[in-house]
């Protein structure tokens, strides 16, 4: 049984990975851990207590940080819809969130099973900055963190340099990056080009007609349009499940190396872009193993298995 | 009713100054102190703070752990050249014999405001990380400070660990902006005022000639921090007054004139840990922060030596160190 606990800014392709977890034989979702991020935080937490009974589970959700460290929020409605899911407007989940608070839930975890639970992020780093920065002993005991984080030698989305999660809050990024945990880094760009979903994905997935299927297309209706409105794309590129499903299929990777990586927290202009040390030019130690490249068609054979 | 305060401080000898001075005045109630690296690392700020809570029999003060680094900026150095390895003038005191609270100092923080809504008023004497983490875990004691006086920033005056920073600003730069842009009332005593504060020669002889635990404990520290005044400054054996002024400000504010401006901290580059005062309001609104920029220099001396010597009733005396 492999043990993980995902934290989350939960709007539409943070659910289909929750899915993908809570979905997958073999593993035990300890907890889930919300943060302000794509949405505001009573969104993210209701998101995912939605994704949770949908896949008929039970497993505690817990509420994190309202905002990032330092810099103020920045919602990503346009991508996600109002609210968080593509405007579905799903019904107020039956399960309430735990009343303890995210932070604390994840220190205790980490602490009760030392080298147990893999961590995943698929978010703003903030809740683990402040765990960080609570219990430095953590780092000893979280065995792993895979995170949806970054973009390696390339462009960012947010802006020309950043991926969305560092740059919503650099300073916590910076907290766990330069933290000493084992770190995996995958990075925004691992979910472009082919990686996307495309219109025969999306009439293989409709054609199982599970609620998994149509909950994954549904609750990412407003990215896939906005996408095309934006982007003249029809496809829907989904980082948050390409994260889990390398955390759920390690032999999807193709390419992985570790370097040096720091974050940018003084420019306004790169704000929030991972540094990736590919040369060694610093001679710093390597502190994050960088995901390069997946075999593509095992990463879509690993969701379509948790859809079926 | 004595007034409810909560120490959050890296001992540090002028900090053992600060807080015996505030153990000693009847208008102050500690109802707790939280530690914090800073003048040494945080293993030895907790033995210290221990060690001062039971000079004289305070045992019943809790003493929580906190931050051993800054939230965002990676640790440098600590002030050991200042404060000793030690933290209290290389003196190897004894271990203290009480333990320290189980909470993180930044938890603890938040669940005695939540205990004591607009009760408690904060004492920041070192690098502000546990209160700025407080802040993040939890937003809501914003309205439930009663005030936060600190020790940091300089607007008008040199810095001291940099040209432009104060020490306890530049070791949490980060912490720091949040605390000043919370939106609680705060006051600021910076350089502007505590080096304008200095204890001479004279003045401790006449301390030292009053025997009680805690002018025999100050008597054993201060040498160090006199040394380092003397090679950095060349105060011939006089010093600055940086911590205890917070304690003589809460005290009796009138000695101080302040002026109200928002402040903001430098977070980068050269003038990391700067603070940085608005005030034409030029740039976006912040907050107004209480920053004393005279002080009757007399007034605070007198009242400082009237707490360190005032005696304590002889059922609170413990065992001194």
């Amino acid at each position: 049984m492999q043990r993980i606990w995902i934290d989350t800014d939960t709007a539409s392709d943070d659910a289909v990975a929750i899915l993908m977890a809570l979905r997958w034989p073999g593993v035990q979702v300890e907890g889930i851990s919300t943060v302000a991020g794509n949405v505001p935080l009573e969104m993210c937490s209701r998101n995912a207590r939605t994704t949770v009974e949908l896949c008929g589970k039970v497993v505690p959700v817990f509420e994190g940080a309202v905002r990032p460290l330092l810099r103020e929020p920045y919602w990503a409605f346009f991508f996600h819809g109002p609210d968080g899911m593509g405007g579905m407007n799903y019904p107020e989940p039956k399960t309430p969130p735990q009343e303890t608070p995210a932070v604390e839930a994840m220190i205790q975890a980490f602490r009760q099973s030392p080298g147990e639970i893999t961590l995943i992020t698929l978010g703003p780093l903030t809740n683990l900055a402040l765990a960080l920065a609570l219990a430095p002993d953590l780092v000893e005991k979280i065995p792993l963190c895979i995170m949806m984080a970054g973009a390696a030698c390339t462009v960012g989305n947010i802006t020309p340099a950043a991926e969305y999660n560092v740059w919503v809050d650099p300073e916590a990024a910076r907290m766990v990056y330069l933290s000493g945990l084992p770190l995996v880094q995958v990075g925004w760009e691992l979910c472009r080009g082919e990686a996307n979903l495309n219109e025969s994905d999306y009439q293989y997935i409709r054609s199982l007609d599970t609620i998994y299927g149509h909950f994954t297309l549904d609750c990412n209706r407003q990215a896939i349009q906005t996408n095309r409105e934006w982007l003249g794309d029809p496809a829907l590129p989904l980082p948050d499940p390409i994260t889990m499903a390398i955390l759920l299929e390690p032999g999807i990777v193709r390419r992985r190396s570790k370097h040096f990586v720091d974050i940018e927290t003084i420019s306004e202009m790169t704000r929030g872009m991972t540094v990736v040390d590919e040369r060694n030019v610093t001679k710093k130690e390597p502190n994050v193993d960088v995901i390069w490249e997946i075999d593509i068609p095992a990463w879509k054979e690993t969701l379509f298995k948790t859809l079926r | 009713m004595p007034r409810k305060i909560l120490i959050d401080c890296d001992p540090g000898i002028d900090d053992a100054m600060a807080i015996l001075a505030a153990l000693h005045s009847p208008e102050l109630e500690v109802v707790g102190i939280t530690t914090v690296f800073g003048n040494a690392d945080v293993e030895n700020c907790s033995l210290n703070a221990l060690r001062l809570v039971e000079l004289e029999g305070n045992d019943q003060i809790p003493v929580a752990r906190g931050c051993q680094r800054a939230l965002v900026v990676p640790l440098e150095s600590v002030g050991t050249h200042v404060h000793g390895l030690d933290g209290m003038g290389n003196t190897n005191l004894p271990l203290p014999h009480g333990q320290l609270d189980g909470r993180h100092a930044a938890e603890f923080i938040i669940e005695m405001v939540q205990t004591y809504p607009g009760e408690i008023t904060l004492l920041p004497i070192g690098p502000l990380s546990n209160i700025g983490l407080a802040l993040r875990l939890e937003p809501g004691i914003v309205p439930l400070v009663k005030e936060v006086v600190l020790m940091g920033g300089n607007i008008y005056a040199p810095g001291n660990i940099s040209p432009l920073a104060e020490a306890n600003i530049y070791h949490d730069p980060h912490a720091a902006d949040l605390v000043f842009r919370a939106g609680w009332p705060l006051t600021m005593v910076g350089l502007d005022v505590t080096t304008k504060t200095v204890i001479t020669p004279a003045f401790l002889e006449r301390l030292y000639a009053v025997h009680n635990p805690v002018t025999r404990l100050l008597e054993r520290i201060q040498p160090c921090y006199q040394q380092f005044h003397q090679e950095v400054f060349g105060m011939d054996g006089s010093f600055h007054v940086h911590d205890p002024s917070v304690v003589a400000y809460l005290l009796q504010p009138d000695l101080y004139r302040i002026q109200q401006m928002p402040v903001y901290v430098e977070t980068e580059g050269r003038g990391l840990g700067q603070t940085v005062a608005d005030g034409r309001r030029q740039w976006a609104e912040r907050p107004l922060i209480n920053i004393p920029l005279e002080v009757d220099e007399a007034g605070v001396l007198e009242l400082l030596f009237e707490l360190l010597t005032r005696p304590v009733s002889p059922s609170d005396v413990g065992t001194p160190g």
